[in-house]
């Protein structure tokens, strides 16, 4: 066992781990956050993404160990006080989802492809999108609320500069 | 049937911070070790038990990431990620860039996953061994008793299997400089989420003469020498490559998993290493 | 967050209710739950096929770190018994087996619960659990259906006489005269491997007993929440009344969380036994073994040179795996009854044998068997345009039941309430513009590039009333207004994910005349909610929305009588709008329902002596077109609705690689009255990706000894963004003439019919080599065998 410290959504946590934990299982029960899902604890469904120092990750494939000293932000860091990120609004809008377990994947990925390029390639999307399964809607709902979060995430870059 | 999840006993874990520390990890290491990279296989087999280690080495705090240029080579730290290959701008080694950028399992995994890691793993399936051989790389190994080089053309023993030593660390591999050299490469997977059937890479050498190597379809990559003229349109230069392509895959023998049976993947090797050649030539729309 | 109200009422796109709790992870899945002292639990599997258990050494297990407690089948059968059907195969006239939560002797397929561990962490429990060793006197196996056919096949159940589980004949008429008269015959032999549904979230339970109050409460991720206290009961000894199911937040089903599973009775007796809450979820390799389909089908049908479809005769065999007292073993019985599907073939003859295999079981699925069905009867109909070389789309609309036909009985007695096919085929037809793409199907294969546009019609009874069973047609509603005009809506259908919560909500607004902003949805609690049934077969709008309806209607009636009495008006010249009541002639002259609400609340009797104090009421509704009288062929009609649906798919084969790409796609849908647009078309997406999963690339592969090697999502490939293309959908409606709302079942649609289109247009693509598609599914190495087998 050993001492590891993170810092979930802006909050500072030391916890005790075995070298086995994996960073998922102690993010949803060391830390308390369970927003964050399990579905295959292979890599491959993408339900347990997480940001880790700026970068998703799939926080099933990561030891927590390995992510001592880490920033994470989980699902539940995406909205701020004064609301809902306009991904999470890009998706509650477009029915970009069902039953909503795949939702940590998606959203911080879109998140993270909107930070770098606001005006994704439509190749970019599917890349992006191609990491998470969801059994539920298809994709063709995802797909369009990531392209309405990169408009809305272009209109309010643009904003500024307007007069 | 495993009993799903099981990890069952724990493991030493050790994060060294320079190449000193990680020899000394590796040198005073109890029983089987694992050395983590960006952990998206090693970890999900601890989970499974299908990797059991002792110990397990953990790269991440060693610095080993990123390219470099030195002495008319390109140095790939064993730690750098698909997202660093698509990112290091301008590409010192364009061929990798575009293999970055065709990894499954989005971003997430582009974030984690490893050139070294993918490389040591040796999965027979992988796209990063195949690649390897056809630039001719040379994989930098650490242990107690120092650095040695090994081509990646002897590099791969078997599926999963290389001669890395479980006292060792791959920690860099070193390419030619490849410069403006043309490529081309073309993967098959059977849908989006799969693995690589048959991945083949075209490099024109230098020297003249055409390099392809294949991945996917034997139990280890294979690469063939083709002379010029190479015309991915003359049926019998296709049969030409589909026949050296199979002769090398017959020497190491197929490669069958789940996904796709050898008998399969050798019989479009040779189509997916033409197309790779085409690619090269930038004729080939398809794919 | 947009400030501006959601668009609400019947056949408005309401956005999701429990959309921000998804968004922001605050909504709470069974893995979710952890009670004060959770232990957890991990299961011990066969290791063979088919075996008789010797012996069961836990020592090594009950010595491990953190072990409470370590269970054997024969340790358990002191506690529980058998868990009761479902879906009874014996009042059908079919064989069982006694199903239990831990298998004390004989082992039908790997992967059969044999002993369990309680731990105080999952990882004890895992580790635990891997120390147990069991010992087998191994039996012969067999893991193919034909082959357990066979009479010197190894019997899976060695005191059955041979394999079949259940063997019936449906239809009417006669098909051999038929055919015999018919100008022309085509048949084939079409294969459905094994696939599997695969929701992201697995199964799951969190069982928690007080011994004090001799109580159990199961957090679960389950469709049927009342079906599964019963079944608990049953199994467990227990009191109804002692036991509350409560169904979390569920992460998708698709059938896979019906009831009857041997881990949920055996997470409870975990806890009984232990004396601690115990949770147990469900790892990916585990729920990969419940399958979701597998037939063999042998079909001939006849025509005449016009295309006209006169006969039909199929043989199917389905592959059923093990028993299960879970309702998957069922789905056959409507891969027979749904042939001849929308088409006039009153000549029909099915014979059905479910046999019995060493394989896991099935788990219902979404399609529940008609899936089947559209796959070889499109495939059929595809084989007759072929060899009388017509259009396969006029071959279909020659052959459709007329929208004039309506309720129509078919051969295997199901009575088709309404539809209008032709018109969905022209819908989808213009949507992919079938012209256009016909002529660059014909400059693709001028260019050596195979092109196929494959049609594929579907037929889809939904909202079943089974005889017998917890397969019921109704389902019952309570809704209740607060003094403040809060509305709680409690019913007995539960959502897996499609958020019916959200169009049942839509309803009560509608019906009540009040903001859905007013209206709460409590779904699948047992304590809270009126008995019910849960989800399956496209139910949950057709029953929850009629049953919240009436309730809703009720309630509105009181207000309208206590509101017209406060603003001193007649009630019958009232009515509830926006949230007041107020005369129908005077709008302003109104009083606002909470008002009202607390008028009739606090001044009980006061404000309309003869009002009791009550807002609340409990309805059950049913569907109309419901018979289970045997008909003079011994038909029922167990279905009230018939949602159709017509595909077309376009892909791309690529010839060297046998790699198929599906590069457009149309489906025109036809449910009815829709509730909610949004929610409806979120369904259809789905499904077709899910059928299109099923007719490429998803198929559960196992090895010689019956041990499943896809077992993991890099072998089990479920579509991916790129795997499929956007899709074109188009509704036609033809209220079904049966409900409340004229809504039909939604939510199946589209896992048959996309395979089916996907098969057709790669045979349509391969036309000119002339390969015959026969299986599922079409990953690149059988497409590859199919041309070259074609062109030898």
């Amino acid at each position: 066992m050993q001492p590891i410290r993170l810092t979930v959504n802006g909050d500072k946590h030391e916890v005790t781990v075995d070298p086995r934990d994996l960073l998922v299982y102690v993010i949803r029960e060391r830390i308390g956050l369970t927003g964050t899902n399990v579905g295959c604890l292979t890599g491959d469904c993408g339900a347990c993404t997480v940001t880790l120092d700026g970068r998703t990750a799939k926080s099933c494939s990561v030891l927590a160990v390995t992510a001592d000293g880490s920033e994470i932000r989980t699902i539940e860091g995406l909205a701020s006080p004064a609301g809902l990120d306009p991904v999470q609004e890009a998706f509650w809008k477009e029915n970009g989802f069902q039953c909503g377990y795949c939702l940590p994947g998606m959203l911080l990925a879109t998140r993270e492809l909107l930070d770098e390029d606001p005006d994704p390639a439509e190749e970019d999307i599917t890349r992006t999108i191609d990491g998470n399964l969801c059994r539920c809607t298809g994709y063709t709902t995802i797909l369009r609320a990531v392209r309405t979060a990169a408009r809305r995430a272009q209109h309010r870059d643009e904003r500024p500069e307007r007069p | 049937m495993k009993t799903p999840s099981a990890t069952r006993t724990t493991f030493d874990y050790r994060a060294p911070e320079d190449l000193d520390g990680l020899a000394d990890a590796l040198g005073t290491a109890r029983g089987a070790v694992s050395v983590l990279g960006g952990g998206t296989m090693l970890v999900p087999d601890i989970s499974h038990g299908t990797a059991q280690p002792d110990t397990v080495v953990d790269l991440a705090r060693t610095g080993l990431s990123g390219l470099r240029r030195a002495d008319g080579e390109v140095v790939v730290g064993a730690m750098t990620t698909y997202r660093d290959l698509l990112t290091t701008a301008p590409a010192p080694v364009p061929l990798l860039r575009r293999l970055a950028a065709g990894v499954t399992g989005g971003p997430q995994i582009r974030n984690r996953g490893t050139v070294g890691g993918s490389a040591a793993f040796a999965n027979p399936s992988s796209d990063v061994p195949a690649a390897l051989l056809a630039l001719r790389a040379r994989m930098r190994l650490l242990s107690p008793d120092g650095v040695r080089e090994v081509p990646a053309s002897d590099f791969y023993t078997g599926p999963f299997a290389t001669v890395r030593r479980d006292d060792e660390a791959l920690i860099e591999i070193t390419l030619p400089d490849p410069g403006a050299a043309s490529f081309g490469y073309v993967k098959f997977k059977l849908s989006v989420g799969s693995w690589p059937i048959v991945t083949a890479t075209a490099v024109a050498e230098s020297g003249g003469g055409l390099r392809v190597a294949v991945g996917g379809a034997g139990r280890v990559p294979v690469a063939v020498m083709l002379t010029e003229p190479a015309d991915p349109a003359d049926p019998e230069w296709l049969a030409h490559i589909r026949e050296r392509v199979e002769s090398e895959l017959d020497s190491v023998g197929t490669w069958t998993d789940e996904l796709a049976e050898g008998t399969y993947r050798r019989r479009i090797a040779g189509t997916i290493a033409a197309r790779s050649v085409a690619a090269l030539r930038g004729d080939d729309e398809r794919r | 967050m947009t400030a501006s109200t959601p668009a609400a009422g019947i056949g408005a796109s309401t956005r999701r209710r429990d959309g921000a709790a998804l968004l922001t992870g605050r909504a709470r899945y069974v893995d979710d739950y952890r009670p004060h002292g959770l232990h957890y639990a991990a299961v011990v599997r066969s290791t063979v096929a088919h075996g008789r258990i010797r012996s069961v050494d836990v020592s090594g297990a009950e010595t491990a770190p953190g072990v409470v407690l370590v269970l054997t089948g024969e340790q358990a059968a002191r506690h529980a018994g058998p868990i009761p059907y479902f879906i009874s195969p014996a009042t059908r006239g079919g064989r069982e087996v006694d199903i239990r939560c831990l298998e004390p002797e004989l082992v039908t397929y790997v992967g059969q619960p044999v002993a369990a561990v309680v731990a105080r962490s999952r990882v004890e429990a895992q580790s635990a659990a891997a120390a147990v060793r069991v010992e087998y006197d191994s039996l012969p196996h067999v893991l193919d259906a034909d082959t357990a056919l066979l009479p010197d096949s190894p019997r899976v159940y060695p005191d059955w006489q041979d394999n079949v589980v259940f063997a019936k004949t449906y239809g009417a008429g006669d098909a051999e005269e038929a055919l015999h008269g018919a100008d022309v015959v085509v048949s084939g032999e079409f294969r459905i491997a094994r696939s599997t549904t695969a929701p992201v979230e697995p199964r799951g339970y969190v069982a928690s007993w007080d011994a004090t109050d001799e109580a159990l409460t199961v957090h679960g991720s389950c469709q049927n929440p009342h079906q599964l206290r019963y079944m608990l009961s049953a199994s467990l000894g227990l009191a109804e009344s002692a036991i509350r199911v409560v169904t979390a937040k569920i992460g998708g089903s698709f059938g896979l969380k019906m009831q009857g599973l041997p881990e949920e009775t055996l997470v409870c007796l975990l806890s009984m036994l232990s004396r601690r809450p115990v949770k147990w979820i469900e790892d990916r390799r585990e729920s990969l073994m419940s399958g979701a389909r597998e037939q063999i089908h042998r079909i001939r049908v006849g025509a005449k040179a016009d295309g006209t479809i006169t006969g039909l005769v199929n043989r199917i065999v389905a592959d059923a795996g093990a028993m299960t007292a879970q309702a998957g073993w069922a789905m056959c019985n409507m891969s027979a009854s749904t042939f001849p599907s929308g088409y006039r073939v009153p000549d029909c003859r099915v014979e059905l044998r479910l046999v019995a295999t060493n394989k896991p079981p099935l788990s219902a699925a979404r399609g529940f068997g008609k899936d089947a069905a559209h796959f070889v009867m499109e495939r059929a109909v595809d084989l007759v345009a072929r060899r009388l070389a017509l259009d396969p789309g006029e071959v279909r609309r020659r052959n459709f039941i007329r929208a004039g036909e309506f309720p129509y009985r078919t051969a295997t007695g199901l009575n088709i309430d309404s539809g209008d096919f032709a018109g969905l085929l022209d819908k989808a037809q213009a949507a992919i513009d079938y012209p256009a793409v016909r002529e660059l199907q014909r400059r693709r294969r001028e260019q050596g590039r195979p092109l196929g546009v494959g049609i594929a019609f579907e037929l889809t009874p939904e909202s079943s009333d089974s005889p017998g069973t917890f397969v019921s047609g109704f389902d019952t509603t309570t809704v209740r207004m607060s003094l403040t005009g809060r509305v709680t809506v409690l019913t007995g259908v539960t959502s897996p994910g499609g958020g019916n919560d959200t169009g049942i909500a839509q309803i009560v607004g509608a019906e009540l005349g009040v903001p859905v902003e007013w209206i709460d949805v409590v779904q699948g609690d047992t304590d809270r909610c009126p008995t019910g049934f849960g989800n399956f077969s496209g139910r949950s709008m057709v029953v929850g929305g009629g049953s919240a309806a009436l309730a809703a209607r009720d309630v509105r009636a009181t207000l309208r009588t206590v509101g017209a009495r406060l603003l001193e008006r007649d009630p019958e010249a009232c009515e509830v709008v926006d949230g007041t009541v107020r005369s129908v002639s005077e709008p302003d002259c109104a009083v606002p329902v909470p008002e009202v609400a607390h008028a009739v609340l606090t001044r009980a009797f006061a404000a309309a002596a003869e009002v009791e104090p009550v807002l609340e009421s409990t309805r059950a509704y049913k569907p109309g077109n419901i018979d289970h009288r045997p008909d003079e062929l011994g038909r029922i009609q167990p279905y009230p609705t018939y949602s159709s649906c017509l595909h077309i798919a376009v892909v791309e084969v690529d010839a060297e690689t046998g790699k198929v790409d599906v590069v457009d796609y149309a489906m025109a849908h036809d449910c009815g009255t829709m509730i909610n647009p949004d929610l409806v078309e979120g369904q259809a997406w789905g499904a077709i990706t899910m059928g299109i999963g099923s007719a490429l690339t998803e198929q559960l592969v196992f090895d010689a000894g019956g041990r499943l090697v896809s077992d993991r999502f890099k072998s089990y490939l479920l579509p991916r963004a790129g795997d499929v293309p956007e899709f074109r959908l188009e509704h036609q409606v033809t209220p079904s003439p049966f409900t409340m709302h004229g809504n039909k079942g939604a939510g199946e649609a589209g896992v048959g019919g996309a395979q089916a289109a996907v098969a057709n247009a790669v045979e349509d693509a391969l036309a000119p080599v002339g390969a015959c598609v026969r299986s599922l599914p079409l990953t690149p190495p059988v497409v590859l065998d199919l041309i070259e087998e074609a062109t030898r």
